[in-house]
């Protein structure tokens, strides 16, 4: 549900930004379209005041309008007089007809707020009385606008009060559309977390994204299916291996009961009783092959089960040192146990692990009959987080170029060399063991010989104990 | 007692006749005689009423049931201890678990040598007298470990031996002539959270050599395996 808070909060924040931009907008394009035309013509009080200051009075009389301001006149297509202090026209320039020539106060009173015989008119003062311009008819409006003086003195916080109001209402909206939309999105997102998670989805296919959800109602049906395809044919599989060695282990103790039997029967020559030992001893190994296979097979389609518990590292390999001397180690071989730490914990299946690095102790001699040393180490990674065993032995080794396929199942199309010895399944079994641990096994060879086994886990917290 | 032992009854359960046989063909050879045999669940518990067996052998896999019901239904009536003998890979816990109470499992294929030694050990563990059931005393050269005495006896006359020391002793008596590892000895001897035992551990073992070895700091009966652990020599007299 994080995530659809967070799309409320980036929609809500978008739709607030895109208001106050809208704003913005508005006021320069007022600016730019709205008051376009009285910035291209001269306003009418400027004309008026510079035609008063353009009419100089002559002797006698007489008045001369600059040069300047009779053009500007002429271009307005405005006409201008001088009104005396007497109320006579004294002066004036293209002034139509039907023009009063002598004005009474009330008259002047009359045109000054509006107009002088439909005329427009602005007014200036002038040493000699006032000047008139008049526009042509209907060329301009004239409004009278009178203010209290308590309400102009309350515009800026009217303005700001609106602009407060302005905000809420965008937010309340952007938030009212906001949840809508996340009314519509949030099965559709539990829908596709659920795909993620392999889980069936069954979402309803109406509204706005009907069709998205439709189509994802597909993709998890379709996910299902495959899922359970796959699961199907890893259990025929599995089982298949599994019924395999079952029928191979009925007749296989017949094999092995009766050959050892004729191997301890005294009253046979030594030749005959040799070659029961033969057969013996290939059962056995048959024995281990069949056993081996069902193990890899159960852990390749996760089909073993694991019991975990806490395990110290360096007391499972001293465990599976001693396993492997009890067997009885020929004295070409010896193995060292060389912790570099002693408090190392992992959780995992004892027995399951005991194979895994027994082994790698069985392959370290079966691969150096001539005889070898085997040492097992025990780490921690630098940020301690995972810890494990190494095993490394001061052998033949193995070409570089075959490590890689060490671990990948014998005759599987991964693996271009026959397992040299052995079913080769001992690799690929410690593998899919350390796989299954959420562990990894690495290999190495270097260049002067031996063989290098790193089996990595996660480091686990020491249990608590009572220490002595 | 080794007589008592032949005269066990033994019941074999298994549906692959020539298995069946072939146990029943070792057994005699090991000179069992009173050896009853079943191919499925109802014959066997029939077998189980009248004959009344000491001791059975039982597949997992049968024609009209498996083991472990066939077990239950034993358990019914009769508490005798129990060998499964099973062709699949199957988990100990299955086998030996699940509040049956089985005594041993073994997967096939099996050599019969492996099969008469289980078989025997369990006979010997559930029907010898108490006093036998485990050996109380052991030689090692010409001291005697006398375990339930808890004391040593030699030519330095006796010693006691304390509770772990008599533990330790017991364990790697448990595991002679093999190597055991110093946390299985902490643990065997300390419980699970045993971790940090190590040197109060070779404190006991050298304490324990005092008391059995001629020459403590040159030992031949209790060996140190170094890096790994510890091993009793102790040899098998008749």
């Amino acid at each position: 549900m994080d995530g659809i808070v967070r799309i409320l909060r980036r929609f809500v924040a978008a739709a607030i930004l895109l208001s106050v931009l809208l704003l913005i907008f508005n006021f320069a394009l007022l600016g730019l379209l709205v008051f376009k035309e009285q910035r291209q013509h001269p306003a009418p009080e400027s004309v008026v005041r510079e035609v008063a200051e353009g009419l100089s009075v002559l002797e006698g009389e007489r008045y001369a309008l600059a040069e300047g301001a009779a053009e500007l006149l002429e271009r307005q297509q405005a006409w201008a007089m001088l009104i005396g202090e007497d109320g006579e026209v004294k002066w004036e320039e293209r002034m139509p007809g039907g023009i009063p020539r002598t004005y009474g106060l009330t008259d002047v009173a009359k045109f000054s707020r509006y107009y002088l015989a439909e005329y427009p008119v602005y007014i200036w003062e002038h040493a000699e009385g006032l000047v008139v311009v008049g526009y042509p008819k209907g060329s301009h409006g004239k409004f009278q606008f009178n203010w209290n003086a308590d309400w102009v003195r309350s515009v800026p916080w009217r303005l700001g009060m609106l602009l407060v109001l302005n905000a809420a209402v965008a937010l309340l909206l952007s938030i009212l559309m906001g949840l809508r939309m996340v009314r519509n999105i949030r099965p559709l997102v539990t829908g596709i977390h659920k795909l993620a998670r392999e889980e069936p989805v069954r979402l309803e296919e109406r509204g706005l994204l009907g069709d998205l959800a439709g189509s994802i109602n597909t993709a998890s049906a379709i996910l299902q299916e495959k899922n359970a395809a796959l699961k199907a044919r890893d259990e025929a599989r599995s089982n298949w291996i599994a019924g395999i060695s079952h029928d191979i282990r009925t007749p296989l103790s017949m094999i092995l009961g009766y050959a050892s039997e004729l191997e301890e029967n005294p009253e046979l020559p030594e030749e005959e009783r040799r070659q029961a030992g033969v057969i013996r001893r290939q059962g056995e190994k048959l024995r281990s092959l069949v056993s081996d296979l069902n193990l890899v097979s159960m852990l390749e389609y996760d089909m073993q089960p694991l019991r975990r518990e806490r395990i110290r590292l360096p007391a499972l390999a001293r465990q599976a040192a001693a396993d492997m001397l009890n067997g009885g180690l020929d004295e070409r071989h010896a193995i060292e146990l060389r912790p570099a730490e002693e408090d190392l914990w992992i959780a995992g299946d004892r027995k399951l692990l005991l194979r895994a690095v027994g082994n790698l102790l069985q392959n370290s001699v079966n691969h150096n009959p001539q005889g070898c040393r085997i040492v097992i180490g025990a780490f921690r990674s630098e940020d301690g987080t995972r810890c494990g065993l190494v095993v490394r032995d001061d052998g033949r080794g193995v070409p570089r170029e075959q490590l890689a396929e060490l671990t990948e199942l014998p005759y599987s199309s991964n693996r271009k060399h026959p397992p040299r010895q052995g079913h080769g399944l001992g690799l690929p079994m410690v593998a899919r063991i350390m796989k299954a641990h959420r562990g990894r096994l690495l290999l190495d060879s270097p260049e002067g010989g031996g063989f290098i086994a790193v089996l990595e886990f996660p480091a686990e917290e020491r249990p608590a104990v009572s220490s002595p | 007692m080794d007589n008592r032992m032949k005269d066990r009854k033994i019941l074999i359960v298994d549906d692959e006749p020539e298995i069946a046989a072939m146990i029943e063909r070792f057994l005699r050879r090991e000179g069992f005689y009173r050896i009853h045999v079943a191919g499925d669940c109802a014959t066997a518990l029939s077998l189980c009423r009248t004959v009344r067996p000491d001791i059975a052998i039982l597949d997992v896999m049968l024609p009209d049931g498996d083991g472990f019901s066939l077990l239950f239904s034993i358990r019914r009536f009769s508490g005798l201890p129990v060998l499964f003998l099973t062709a699949r890979g199957e988990d100990e816990d299955r086998l030996l678990g699940l509040g049956l109470g089985a005594d041993d499992y073994m997967v096939k294929p099996f050599l019969p040598k492996e099969l008469v030694l289980r078989l025997k050990a369990i006979l010997k563990r559930v029907y010898a007298a108490p006093a036998e059931k485990r050996p109380a005393a052991f030689r090692l050269g010409d001291a005697l470990v006398d375990l339930d005495g808890a004391a040593v006896r030699g030519p330095r006359g006796e010693q006691p031996l304390t509770a772990k020391e008599r533990a330790i002793l017991a364990k790697l008596h448990e595991e002679r002539n093999r190597i055991v590892t110093s946390d299985a000895l902490c643990q065997a001897v300390w419980g699970d959270d045993s971790f940090g035992y190590e040197n109060t551990l070779m404190v006991h073992i050298r304490r324990i050599r005092e008391k059995i070895e001629p020459d403590p700091s040159n030992p031949v009966h209790l060996l140190t395996v170094r890096g790994l652990g510890y091993k009793l020599i102790v040899k098998e007299t008749g």
